[in-house]
């Protein structure tokens, strides 16, 4: 068990790999009546392509089969593994992202029992083709409810127009038709490729004594085998710098017009400190620009022109990364043009030192206050533990950064070509 | 466990809450009024305005740019509605000062809250017009925007038909009508009357060595800031009575993939009520978690959503269940809805359903000792109520409930309102 400080946060972190692949890492915080625990694969819905090494042919799976084997995990030959979870006294969930599948519990007591259910259960897939069909019923309610989202619904008709090729383009839960065709195979496909331990993260934070909690999951580990780990090849096919289209526009059941605003990254590839510089980077120089302490959004306001709901976003993963700005407008054709004009004026003029630094110190402030939350440190240490990026450097790299990368990055990243907008149109009577 | 130390005087209430298991320090004040029509939208308003800038930092701009300073001090302000009560609130998130290696952040950040509610921008006495009028423009789409979350605004809508008629059922936002008729005027009579005659609430939670001290000299800084005067009368708030006659039922249509389905009921039964801890089991039960008999039955059985729960607000003792599904479902949603509420009151209780749920709840509330402001919504709940139960004591109180308990509750489980959000009939001309 390897074990490392960061004194700053008061933070203890122990990890081991074990014999058959798998990481653990426990985050003990004393005085947490919690522990919440997440059992993670390296594996989301982007991964619709691939093969194990020695495999001759790559396969190529439904859209959304990465969520709906999530949801068929919490099947066993008992029944449903929740049951399970309630007589431990559990909270238990689980979630999928473009790239990662987590399942978590969180408990104040019988934390051993629920640990074990936890390991076992995502690792006994258990499918029958009744329970499969049935599956397809409530994930098609799942996306229908999505569908009437305007938050969900703008940002996946922005990544559609901004993604010609990569599978960052389709929904996380793919569509109502495209869950059809999944069927038992091709779920135990995905299941034998993608959690294997070797491919697995397990993460536990909260109140407990890690000694304990780390011999618990070597003997849970160690009575069940696995065949030897191999290389998954994840394929994901050449996505050109420009935008597939340049705009899109949706009716939907709203009270006044919405308007994203998003820039595709050219260049992708990152991965470590690299990738979370680039991030911290890319969100503080947006914060400057179109932030609440920001001129830009409060002139804005100001004129009418958006509300309090105006927000921008960055994600970066080693395949993708893109970023937003928008929100509810009165003019979508007029808030992009601001939105230009904008980025022209600060391309050329630079960002203010002070803006810089200001903004920078809040993104510490809030990094430091999120430590609070176990659930925000299972999540986001997980998902950047798959990108090779430790979460407690975020306050170092955010420290290091510099006013003339900022610039650089402003003016390298808000490209024309790599531009577009989706905008949700309101339809139907309002209320 | 620790617990509160409360002080008061008067209308003006502290309660610190000591613990070194955060780094972040939490401080939000309640200044809670009867909720009225009279000046309910200026009311509705204000703490939005107050957020338009301070004495001190008389923009939003000037006053957001503070808050980056103080390391990203979160900031906010807003209205909320408990029943029958209207809450101003100021919160304040400060992050800790250890990791940030600096000092002072704390003391400057409840100046900065206390500043917002207290010494909002005003010229002459009066609000800006700049002020009133962007706040006026971004209140009617604070309004208007509930529309856009359809999980709520089914909630929502279904809650007016239960309150139909009640002082209960008045919008939290206030009246999109009433928005073009404020003014500075009727803002600044607002303000006066919340500032004189609210009950003052103010909650810290943080990593304080000396609970009693910091507690004293908040109410001193409290007593200053709101200087004392005659405090509205509010007494504890009384759940909403069962009623006899027929079963509401609402329908409203838009252009929806999928169907809303609200049901709820009265149960005469809250917070400080004998009956309330089996009355909490009676909704875990059936809505509250994965092995309750609505996400089991609705979801697991029947495949017709995604969603299928039930919530209770202790206050009002109003219980609702939602769920969303295909529109051609929505009889027989409902009817497998009813089932459930009918199995309640048969009795026809397992016990694993009684057991897990029990577990379950006790989980979600000491969980809550590691989530700070669910520690201040469960005590403030309390002081609402007029009947503070401390975290152990409604742990052991929820352990005490047997099943004659919960079916006994069950017989006072009445249906008030259907609510269906549907997609739009298409007229075959």
């Amino acid at each position: 068990m390897r074990e490392h400080e960061y004194s700053r946060f008061r933070q203890k972190l122990y990890t081991e790999q074990l014999d058959n692949g798998l990481t653990v890492c426990l985050l003990p915080k004393p005085g947490f009546e919690q522990v919440f625990a997440t059992f993670s694969t390296h594996y989301g819905s982007i991964d619709s392509v691939f093969r194990l090494s020695g495999e001759p042919d790559y396969v190529s799976v439904p859209e959304g089969i990465a969520h709906f084997l999530e949801h068929k995990m919490f099947e066993s030959p008992q029944g449903d593994v929740f049951n399970d979870f309630a007589r431990g006294g559990a909270t238990a969930n689980a979630y999928t992202s473009y790239d990662q599948t987590t399942y978590l519990f969180s408990s104040t007591e019988n934390v051993d029992e629920n640990l074990r259910v936890l390991l076992d259960f995502v690792q006994e897939p258990y499918f029958t083709d009744a329970s499969i069909e049935k599956e397809k019923g409530i994930i098609s309610q799942e996306l229908r409810m999505y569908e009437d989202d305007p938050d969900r619904r703008s940002l996946s008709e922005l990544l559609q127009a901004m993604y010609s090729e990569h599978p960052v383009r389709i929904d996380i839960g793919g569509t109502v038709e495209s869950i059809q065709g999944i069927n038992r195979d091709l779920l135990m496909r995905c299941y034998q490729t993608f959690y294997h331990p070797a491919n697995m993260l397990l993460l536990v934070v909260g109140g407990f004594d890690p000694e304990h909690v780390l011999d618990l999951v070597r003997e849970n580990q160690s009575g069940k085998s696995f065949a030897p780990a191999r290389t998954i090849d994840r394929y994901y096919p050449d996505e050109p710098p420009e935008v597939a289209k340049a705009k899109s526009e949706v009716g939907l059941s709203v009270s006044q017009p919405r308007c994203l605003v998003g820039w595709k990254d050219a260049k992708t590839g990152l991965r470590g400190r690299e990738l979370l510089h680039q991030e911290l980077l890319t969100a503080v120089v947006l914060d400057v620009l179109f932030g609440r302490s920001s001129s830009t959004y409060q002139e804005w306001v100001d004129e009418g022109l958006i509300d309090q709901q105006f927000g921008w976003e960055y994600e970066v993963t080693p395949t993708y990364g893109f970023s937003l700005v928008g929100g509810n407008t009165t003019s979508p054709d007029a808030l992009v043009s601001r939105i230009n004009e904008a980025l022209d004026k600060a391309a050329e003029a630079g960002l203010a030192e002070a803006d810089f630094e200001r903004c920078r110190k809040k993104t510490l402030g809030r990094f430091v206050a999120s430590l609070d939350s176990p659930y925000y440190i299972a999540h986001s240490y997980s998902s950047y533990a798959f990108k090779d990026v430790d979460l407690f450097d975020t306050a170092e790299v955010l420290e290091s950064l510099t006013l003339a990368q900022a610039n650089e990055r402003l003016r390298s990243h808000f490209v024309a070509s790599q531009q577009t907008v989706s905008v949700i149109t309101p339809i139907g009577a309002r209320a | 466990m620790t617990g509160y130390t409360s002080v008061h005087d008067g209308r003006l209430h502290v309660h610190v809450y000591p613990t070194h298991q955060f780094q972040t320090q939490h401080l939000q004040l309640k200044l809670v009024m009867p909720l009225e029509s009279e000046g309910l939208t200026s009311t509705a308003m204000l703490p939005y305005l107050w957020m338009e800038g301070t004495e001190t930092f008389p923009s939003a701009l000037a006053l957001m740019q503070r808050t980056d300073e103080l390391y990203g001090v979160a900031l906010r302000a807003g209205i909320a509605k408990r029943a029958d009560r209207h809450i101003a609130e100021v919160y304040a998130g400060v992050p800790g000062e250890t990791a940030l290696s600096t000092n002072g952040v704390f003391e400057e950040a409840q100046r900065l809250a206390f500043d917002v509610a207290t010494k909002p921008y005003r010229v002459d006495g009066k609000f800006p017009d700049k002020h009133v009028t962007r706040e006026k423009g971004l209140h009617r789409r604070r309004i208007e925007s509930l529309f856009d979350d359809k999980i709520a605004w089914a909630m929502d809508r279904c809650m007016k038909s239960v309150y139909a008629g009640e002082r209960f059922g008045l919008p939290r936002l206030g009246h999109l009508d009433d928005v073009e008729a404020v003014t500075s005027e009727t803002l600044v009579a607002a303000h006066e009357r919340l500032l004189s005659e609210a009950q003052a609430h103010l909650y810290m939670v943080g990593a304080w060595s000396d609970a009693e001290r910091v507690a004293a000299d908040a109410l001193a800084a409290l007593r200053r800031a709101l200087p004392s005067s005659r405090a509205s009368e509010t007494g504890p708030i009384k759940a909403l009575e069962v009623r006899s006659g027929e079963i509401r039922r609402v329908t409203d249509e838009q252009p929806v993939r999928q169907g809303k389905l609200n049901l709820a009921f009265r149960t005469g039964i809250s917070l400080p009520d004998v009956d309330y801890p089996a009355l909490m089991v009676y909704n875990g039960i059936l809505g509250g978690f994965p092995h309750s008999k609505l996400f089991v039955n609705v979801r697991e059985k029947a495949s017709l959503a995604y969603y299928a729960s039930s919530r209770l607000d202790g206050l009002t003792g109003v219980l609702a269940v939602q769920t969303g599904i295909e529109v051609a479902q929505v009889e027989r949603a409902e009817s497998i809805i009813l089932e459930q509420v009918q199995a309640m009151k048969d009795g026809r209780i397992s016990e694993d359903e009684l057991n897990y749920t029990k577990r379950g709840m006790r989980n979600q509330y000491l969980q809550a000792n590691d989530q700070p402001m669910s520690l201040v919504d469960l005590h403030f709940a309390g002081v609402l109520a007029g009947k503070e139960r401390s975290l152990p004591d409604t742990v052991a109180a929820i352990e005490a409930v047997h099943l004659e308990d919960v079916v006994r509750v069950a017989q006072q489980v009445q249906l008030d309102t259907v609510y269906f959000l549907r997609s739009e009939v298409t007229s075959h001309a």
